[in-house]
């Protein structure tokens, strides 16, 4: 317990510089955009002096480094500036969208976590058999077709050829459900809206098994590999001459070694997962962090764009972070130091 | 591989299977426990328990048998334990399997039994938390739980110090005859073996070449091969002698179809030219004794003689001196740390052999690694020629090239897969500011495999084509390359068959006639230093404990450390008894600074 705790320490630790670092590179960048927020965010009867005042106003006048200063000083605060072309404050946009995200990020990550160690479990199973090369052959199909191919095929396939599942927005039109978590699912069953729940759990269904089925062959190599190696080793041997039988020897002490090297793997997949959301949410006009952000860059709301960015880097880093700190309580060795 | 093996077991009784590696000891486990790797099968014969037909069964029946009528003690107790998974829930599954239904006071019980203390808390221990020998004990006392009718330990304390290993090898005899078990003893040690086993059979090439009792076949070898063996051990006591370096080496499994006489023919002392066309049936060579010779009565006429070592070219200047050398390994807050070496001094005179022996986590090998710069010393200087080379910097290395060069343990993992022989060994002069070209340096790679015994056929062939006795001669060739006047070897024949260590002791000491290097010999094996070096120090947790004349320290040793060394080591006699030191310090590892608590007695 005190071992996690102090790699979680150690962890949040090292998330601030990294954090620091990629929100000046975001701010540098943006500023080096051609692009003149105070100009977007007048009315185009405005003359250039208004402009100009604006310009002040907003303090972009001042040097970069000031800009960057105040803007740190606000984002501390928990003041990450207005958008420009909703007028709203970022802060409340991004929390606003982000459940939405998240609800689908963690549904894909079930169907990728499921569908991978299934098929790693079924790979292995194969192992040495003549459907072995046909298995290689299958996984690579999988590695090699995108997320958003996935997207627009399940689109294609459930949505236009075959009508079963709704592939626009994340709930039917008829509904309206009060918001008390943003979590649609939870949401619903709050509210007791069962239809509703269903209509949420369908529009789900398409653009999370497209974000699952992308990073879920990665997870099916690693794990047979790992199960592989495993079973060259002396405990498993051992075990076996002790008379345990096949089951218990892949289920208590080959998968809980072998799922070490995955669930690493894991953290690093569902990190990519993560991002991934944008262009599927984009496909399926998911109202989540992806559509803002598309929004926001087509319409350079340069303090909207910032804020998002550092929302999917923190998300990424706390992923990072959950998966250690689980291979931590999974792995006994690892907590010896 | 494996060709007409009878034996018999008695309850109560340990049965020896004594072969060096590839004779097909490990073969005969993997057949009871019907693990035998895949393109091997069994053609013919029969093996029993009582009466179950072990090569016939119902995997079902196999099934039910393993554990609880059948137990294995495993080779590597450290990696036979599932590292996720505590000592209690591994133990409590076994116990479970054998339907034992107070498993928790039993385990204690048992854990009792092989006398581990504190067994409450080491249930609740993972495998990395405990040391080798403690392992091997929990995997013991797991073996014992089932009373089984027999016990297959395969080579239970290869990978363990010499210390724990007589404890272990003692622990196992105590608590087999206590239970009346009957127990398969693998083992490459014909000496260990003799000491605990009843009967013995020695394997050669897949053939059993000999068997009988052990004390017996131990004083009157009667196959040629087992009296080789035993000429080709260094001893603990009596003169120095030469040691019987066997040509060639066991035939291969690809070798062995081609052989109609003796496998043993092609290297024996004694064969004669019928040897190599009649394969000799057992034949009986004394009481309850047989062996499979057809020249039974010849095997006493083999005998090496004269001393071994050319006596140490005397020299003023030292090689290498080492003064008050500590090497400290900082804690992750820097604020303690572990001495691996403290305060080791040292001096090698040119051609002087000197050997350092000590356990696992002695400091040895990083005393290896300050003289080699691999390592730089935290205090002390290190000295080699006129050079010191404490600050390990780039010049201290170039210079170091000429005066010291190290020769790894295992010779697999110290070769470069994906390059050749001749590049290998000549690698030194591959680089640098001045490369030669490949023509000169195949020539010098010749020289060099001259030199260590080896043809110029192997210069263009890649490690994996190598036996392990080659590779390691390579790895000899290679620290020759840049003519040091200094060797440091770290066990470097403790992977190798006797045979094969033999040659390569001969080797040694035919480099130190020839050209007078000296050498330092890290080593766990008393024997081999006492056959090769004039001067032991003794290490101990970080410190040299003792040292002097090796004759001197083994005859008389001070440091109570170097008496229990000496202790673990079976008598050469098998009438002497052996009666290791008990040793508390096992129990737990160690933890805190290591010091020893006595000073360096002075000689």
């Amino acid at each position: 317990m005190i071992a996690i705790l102090f790699l979680l320490a150690r962890r949040l630790l090292t998330a601030l510089p990294i954090l620091l670092t990629v929100s000046i590179l975001m701010f540098v960048a943006l500023r080096l955009l051609p692009v003149d927020p105070a100009a977007m965010s007048m009315p185009p009867n405005a003359t250039n002096e208004d402009i100009a005042a604006k310009r002040r106003e907003m303090g972009l006048d001042k040097p970069l480094t000031t800009q960057y200063a105040i803007w740190l000083r606000g984002a501390l605060h928990g003041d990450f500036g207005r958008s420009i072309q909703l007028r709203r404050d970022a802060g409340h946009l991004v929390t606003a969208a982000l459940p939405a995200t998240i609800q689908l990020a963690l549904c894909a990550m079930v169907i990728a976590s499921v569908l991978g160690l299934g098929g790693g479990l079924l790979l292995f199973h194969l192992r040495g058999g003549a459907s072995e090369a046909l298995g290689d052959l299958g996984t690579t199909v999988l590695l090699s077709v995108p997320e958003f191919l996935w997207a627009l095929l399940f689109i294609l396939l459930f949505g236009v050829l075959l009508p079963v599942l709704p592939f626009i927005g994340q709930l039917g039109p008829q509904f309206s459900v009060v918001r008390v978590t943003g979590f649609l699912l939870i949401d619903t069953l709050l509210a007791g809206q069962g239809s509703a729940f269903a209509s949420a759990l369908a529009h789900l269904t398409l653009p999370a098994a497209a974000l699952g089925i992308a990073f879920s062959p990665a997870i099916m190599r690693v794990l047979r590999s790992g199960l592989l190696d495993v079973y060259h080793e002396d405990y498993i041997r051992q075990a076996r001459l002790r008379g345990i039988g096949e089951g218990r020897i892949l289920i208590v002490h080959a998968l809980p070694n072998a799922i070490l090297p995955t669930l690493t793997l894991m953290g690093v997949q569902f990190g990519f997962l993560f991002g991934g959301t944008l262009l599927v949410e984009v496909l399926y006009s998911y109202p989540g962090l992806g559509n803002l952000m598309v929004d926001a860059v087509r319409n350079a709301d340069l303090p909207l764009i910032q804020t998002v960015g550092l929302t999917y880097c923190i998300v990424v880093l706390l992923i990072g972070m959950t998966v250690d700190a689980l291979v931590l309580v999974l792995n006994p060795r690892l907590r010896a130091r | 591989m494996i060709r007409r093996l009878t034996f018999n077991l008695a309850p109560g009784r340990i049965l020896g299977i004594v072969g060096e590696s590839g004779a097909g000891k490990t073969m005969i486990g993997r057949v009871i426990a019907h693990a035998l790797p895949a393109g091997f099968a069994v053609t013919g014969g029969s093996l029993r328990l009582d009466d179950d037909n072990l090569v016939r069964l119902t995997p079902a029946r196999r099934r039910a048998l393993l554990g609880r009528d059948i137990a294995f003690v495993p080779q590597e107790p450290m990696t036979a334990l599932n590292p996720v998974m505590t000592i209690g829930a591994q133990f409590s599954e076994h116990l479970k399997r054998l339907g034992i239904t107070s498993r928790r006071t039993r385990a204690l019980e048992l854990l009792d039994a092989v006398h581990l203390r504190d067994g409450a808390a080491l249930l609740r221990r993972y495998p990395h938390q405990l040391s080798g020998g403690m392992c091997q004990r929990v995997l013991i006392a797991m073996a014992f739980a089932g009373r089984p009718r027999v016990i297959v330990a395969d080579e239970p304390t290869t990978a363990l110090d010499v210390t724990i290993q007589a404890r272990i090898v003692q622990l196992m005899a105590e608590l087999q005859r206590n239970a009346g078990t009957a127990m398969l003893f693998i083992t490459h040690d014909l000496r260990l073996a003799s000491r605990i086993c009843d009967e013995i059979v020695v394997l050669y090439a897949g053939r059993a070449v000999e068997r009988g009792p052990a004390a017996s076949l131990l004083a009157e070898p009667a196959h040629p091969y087992t009296r080789s063996l035993q000429l080709a051990s260094p001893t603990m006591t009596g003169p120095r002698r030469a040691l019987l370096a066997l040509a060639h080496r066991m035939p291969g499994l690809l070798e062995l179809a081609g052989m109609s006489g003796c496998r043993f023919a092609p290297r024996c002392p004694i064969a004669e030219a019928d040897c190599l066309t009649m394969d000799p049936l057992d034949r009986a060579a004394g009481p309850m004794r047989v062996a499979a010779c057809l020249r039974v009565d010849g095997a006493h006429r083999i005998a090496v003689s004269g001393l071994p070592v050319a006596p140490a070219i005397a020299s003023g200047k030292p090689v290498l001196r080492l003064h008050d050398a500590s090497k400290r390994f900082r804690s992750f807050w820097g604020a303690t740390g572990t001495w691996a070496v403290h305060d080791a001094s040292l001096v090698i005179g040119a051609g002087e052999f000197v050997g350092l022996v000590g356990e696992s986590g002695s400091g040895k090998s990083t005393v290896a690694r300050l003289i080699m710069g691999l390592e730089r010393a935290t205090s002390g200087r290190v000295v080699l020629g006129d050079r010191d080379v404490t600050r390990a910097s780039a010049a201290d290395a170039r210079h170091r090239l000429h005066w010291a060069q190290m020769v790894f343990q295992d010779p697999q993992s110290a070769l470069n897969p994906r390059r050749m022989v001749g590049d290998i060994v000549t690698q030194v002069l591959q680089a640098g500011r001045r490369p030669l070209d490949r023509t000169r340096r195949m020539e010098r790679a010749r020289e060099l495999l001259a030199e260590v015994g080896l043809g110029a056929d192997l210069l263009e062939r890649y490690p994996a084509q190598l036996s392990g006795g080659q590779r390691q001669r390579v790895n000899i060739a290679r620290a020759l390359c840049a003519v040091p006047r200094l060797l440091v070897a770290d066990e470097i024949v403790s992977g190798l068959d006797v045979s094969v260590q033999a040659q390569l002791l001969a080797l040694l000491l035919r480099l130190r006639a020839e050209r007078g290097i000296a050498l330092l010999f890290i080593s766990h094996d008393l024997s081999v230093v006492r056959h090769l070096c004039e001067r032991v120090l003794v290490m101990h947790r970080g410190d040299i404990v003792e040292q002097g004349p090796t004759e001197t320290v083994f005859a008389s040793p001070r440091h109570p450390y170097t008496r229990r060394l000496l202790a673990a080591v079976p008598p050469d006699d098998p009438a002497l008894p052996w009666q290791p030191f008990p040793d508390e310090a096992e129990l737990m590892p160690p933890a805190g600074p290591p010091r020893a608590a006595v000073a360096v007695p002075s000689r």
